[in-house]
Order: C-alpha cells, then structure tokens, then sequence
C-alpha cells in the first residue's frame, strides 16, 4: 500500500528526545551494564573512571569551567527544576517570577508551592514570537522577587530569550535566578557566570544527544538549596543527617551509571564535534523554516526571531487542526513530529496557536539534508490537499 | 472485520479521550468508503501511506492509514460512551 521508494521515519521530535544519539553513547551504556558494577565512589567528583566524576567534569566544561562541585546529577531537567525550585526557601508572602514560555516542568512546581505554601507567582507574558519583553519584566519585578525562573530557549518556538539581561533586572532587586537550559543545553551557550544565572538545568537526552534519565543542575558557589531528597550516599555513612556540601547534598540514593556511561559518551563527542552538529542544524532549520513560510496555507510561529541553532520549527496549516496535520504528517508520511501544546500551555496563548497548539518539527545534529527535504514535500502535499 | 484489541491512549489535552483500535484484517478501500455513514470521510489515496479521517457529528474522529490493522478514535468530552458503542458495534460483525 505504500508509495514505492519512501524513506522509512524521518526522525523530527528531537525537541522531545533526540535521536539518534551521539556516536558512542549505546556502546557506553551497554558496556557499563554489561560489566560488573564499579561504585568506588559514589557521587565523587573527582574519581578516576568513574561516570559521574567524568560527567561532572565534563558538564563543567561545558558551563564555562564552572566549579565541578557545584554541580548536581539529577534524573533530568524535571528533577533539577523541582530540587531548585523547592530548594529555594520560599513561603507565605515569597515572589516568584516566571515567563509564559516556560515548560510545565517549571509551571506546575510553581503552581504547586503556590497552593502548599502561598507563594505568589507572577507570569510574564511574550510577544507573538515568543520573546519576553525587558520592560514587562523589569515591572513584574517590583517592588520585590525572591526567584525568577526563565526558559533559556522555547520548546514551542526555539525563541531564545535576552537571559543576561533579564537576569541582571533580576539581581537588581536581590533575587535569586533559575535557567531553564533544557532546550538550548547543546545548541546554545550556556554560561551561567556571563548570562548571571544562580543556577542551571538541564538535561542529556536532547541538544546533548545523551541518554534519558539523566540531567544536571547547576547551583552556584554560596548559594544552599533547601534538601528535598535524603537517604544513601554511599558515604559518611555515619552521620545521621544527609550530608550538606555540594554535590552530595542534592543527590541521593544509587546513581543512575549506565545512563551516566553513556551521557559521558555523548558530551565527549559533544565537546570535540558538537559545534560543526550545530551548525549543521542551523543552516538545515534555515532552510526548512524558509521553504514552509513561502507555503501560502502554512504558518510558521516563532519564525521572526527563534534561533535556528535551536532546531525548532512550530507550524501550523490552515483549517486543519494541529493534531490531524500531525497525524497525517507521521501516519501519510512517516515524518515523526509532535503535535500539541508541548507540555507549554501559555506560550500558545502569547505566539496565537491557543488552544490547539501547533505541529512541532526539531532537528538534531543528526539531522539529514534528505530528511528536512521529505518534510517540506510532505507539508507541500499535505497542503495541496487538506489545508483549507 | 472485527475489533480484536481496544485500548485508551493519552494525548495532549484534557478532555477528550482517544482509543486505538486493532482489528481482525487490514482496512481496505471498502471498509474505508463504509465508514461514510457515520459521517464526513476524507480519504487520501494518493499519500504515500494513503490515508483517511472520518469527522463525526460532535466532533469525534476515525483516523487510520489503508492496509493497516489498526486505527484512532477520538472521542469528545460530550456523548462519548454512545459514540465508541455505535463504532464497536459496527466492527464488531465478523463478516
């Protein structure tokens, strides 16, 4: 039944996970489990051949040589937003300020400590293209804020938001600040010093082309995040409290070391080949982003200012609700995308893609020149026939 | 051709519910062109996995792909239950 010579999936959700990953990263993974485990010293930091002191250093690498102590290893992102965000001491009378462009993985732990503990979340909107305005920043600042969380680059449009600037506004009334580098961890440059972040999440299985499950979270020097989860550490182990010196204070219970082997692969490789991966992607999202604006149905969202290092690309086709041209674009092409809200509710209602949301298509390093083309054919047929 | 397998999937929104169904054969042009009677079919023989959608009174939705054994039903908040009885009843003839 299917047109002869279709390629088999074309691999477009890279903004979910991406795939395929990092050359090395299977092999890794497999030959941790494979081998019997070697735990000398769990959540060390400087071990030798260990996964997680390997990662750290690495991720440190990749923060700017910031102190590798300082850093967390987590389960993902969701895990080092929610440890940052309850980590902070906030309760009755506390300000949280936050954008529309965030992530439920920060949206709904705010909503949660604003039910449990009456803190006071301000949501900042954006413009039609996703971008946050300083000045309406800079007002829901006032007269005080103690956290503002801020999603570096968005998972619906790959808009990149002034986080330097917004943060700086920030630190002007004596807040504390939480990046959201989930999406651009890979693709953009994460520097907490430079950009004034307090403290940086993010994850291994997108822009860093790792495996799921694991994650980090950046917690400046001086700065002591609330313990949300206590137990085993593999060490001291007589004391009765969890210990409180970073990183061992935000990790708990058996690390995560297949995933951690294998994130290991894919920030080496990342660090000797990722910048060419990225620029590959920019130029493909380019033109990808270029050849569906020219479609007269087709709505490209985001498209004035997203970052194409990002490789994300959110459209929309007319008269066809964003679940169908998704299903048609996977099951009438085989062109693997997501469709929806993206786990980013607001962020519709600023760029105008409420409440349907919109069909998203992410690119990855990986991503072929034939792959980008075979969705632009699909859309192109696609609109030809269905858009109204 | 008969339902042989049914299962509630998620999706992204609250509200509605979505269900995959596998069935006993393949869907053919015939059994796609029958499902005109319960409503708008569009139908794109000419997709590289030819493709169809049948759009209910209410809002509910057939989607499935020529030559596969399976499909979705997506079902709106209101008049749900009646709605997946009448599909199931009718695939659930063996002939």
């Amino acid at each position: 039944m299917e047109e002869p010579g279709i390629r088999h999936s074309v691999y477009l959700n890279n903004a979910a996970t991406s795939w395929p990953r990092a050359p090395g990263v299977a092999e890794a993974t497999s030959a941790w489990l494979a081998a019997p485990p070697r735990d000398p010293a769990r959540n060390a930091v400087t071990a030798p051949d260990d996964p997680a002191s390997e990662c750290r250093r690495l991720i440190a690498g990749l923060l700017g040589d910031v102190d590798r102590r300082r850093i967390a290893l987590t389960h993902g992102a969701t895990d080092s937003l929610n440890l940052a965000i309850l980590g902070v001491s906030l309760g009755q009378g506390s300000r949280v300020v936050t954008t529309c462009m965030e992530h439920n993985s920060v949206l709904r732990p705010l909503a949660r400590i604003a039910r449990l503990a009456g803190v006071h979340v301000s949501v900042v909107g954006a413009s039609q293209d996703g971008v946050v305005d300083a000045d309406d920043f800079a007002q829901a600042l006032r007269p005080s804020a103690d956290l503002v969380v801020v999603n570096h680059a968005s998972n619906v449009t790959g808009a990149v938001q002034d986080v330097g600037l917004l943060f700086a506004l920030a630190h002007d009334v004596g807040a504390l600040t939480l990046l959201d580098a989930s999406q651009s961890a890979g693709s953009v440059p994460v520097m907490p010093s430079a950009m004034g972040a307090d403290m940086v999440a993010l994850n291994g299985h997108k822009g860093l082309h790792g495996p799921p499950g694991v994650g980090a979270l950046y917690v400046r020097e001086g700065l002591d995040l609330d313990q949300w989860v206590v137990g085993g550490t593999g060490s001291r182990s007589s004391l009765r409290l969890h210990p409180a010196e970073m990183p061992m204070r935000l990790e708990a219970g058996t690390p995560n070391g297949a995933g951690l082997a294998g994130w290991v692969a894919a920030l080496r490789w990342h660090a000797r080949a990722g910048r060419e991966g990225v620029q590959r992607k920019a130029a493909l999202t380019a033109h990808l982003r270029r050849a569906l604006h020219d479609m007269p149905a087709v709505r490209v969202y985001g498209d004035l200012t997203s970052d194409d290092r990002v490789g994300i690309v959110s459209l929309g086709l007319r008269g066809v609700p964003a679940e169908d041209f998704g299903y048609a674009l996977e099951a009438g092409f085989r062109i693997i995308c997501r469709a929806g809200l993206h786990c980013a509710p607001l962020a519709h209602q600023a760029i105008g893609s409420a409440p349907d949301g919109t069909v998203r298509l992410s690119l990855s390093a990986f991503t072929c020149p034939e792959d980008v083309d075979a969705a632009i054919n699909a859309v192109q047929r696609l609109s030809a026939r269905m858009a109204a | 051709m008969r339902i042989v397998e049914a299962r509630k999937v998620e999706d992204c929104f609250d509200g509605g519910a979505v269900y995959a169904y596998r069935f006993d054969n393949v869907w053919t042009e015939r059994d796609i062109r029958a499902l005109a009677t319960l409503g708008k079919l569009e139908y794109y023989p000419e997709f590289p996995r030819p493709l169809f959608r049948l759009l209910g009174e209410g809002g509910w939705q057939v989607k499935g792909i020529l030559g596969e054994d399976e499909c979705k039903v997506v079902l709106p908040r209101t008049g749900r239950e009646s709605i997946r009885q009448r599909f199931e009843q009718q695939h659930s003839d063996p002939s």
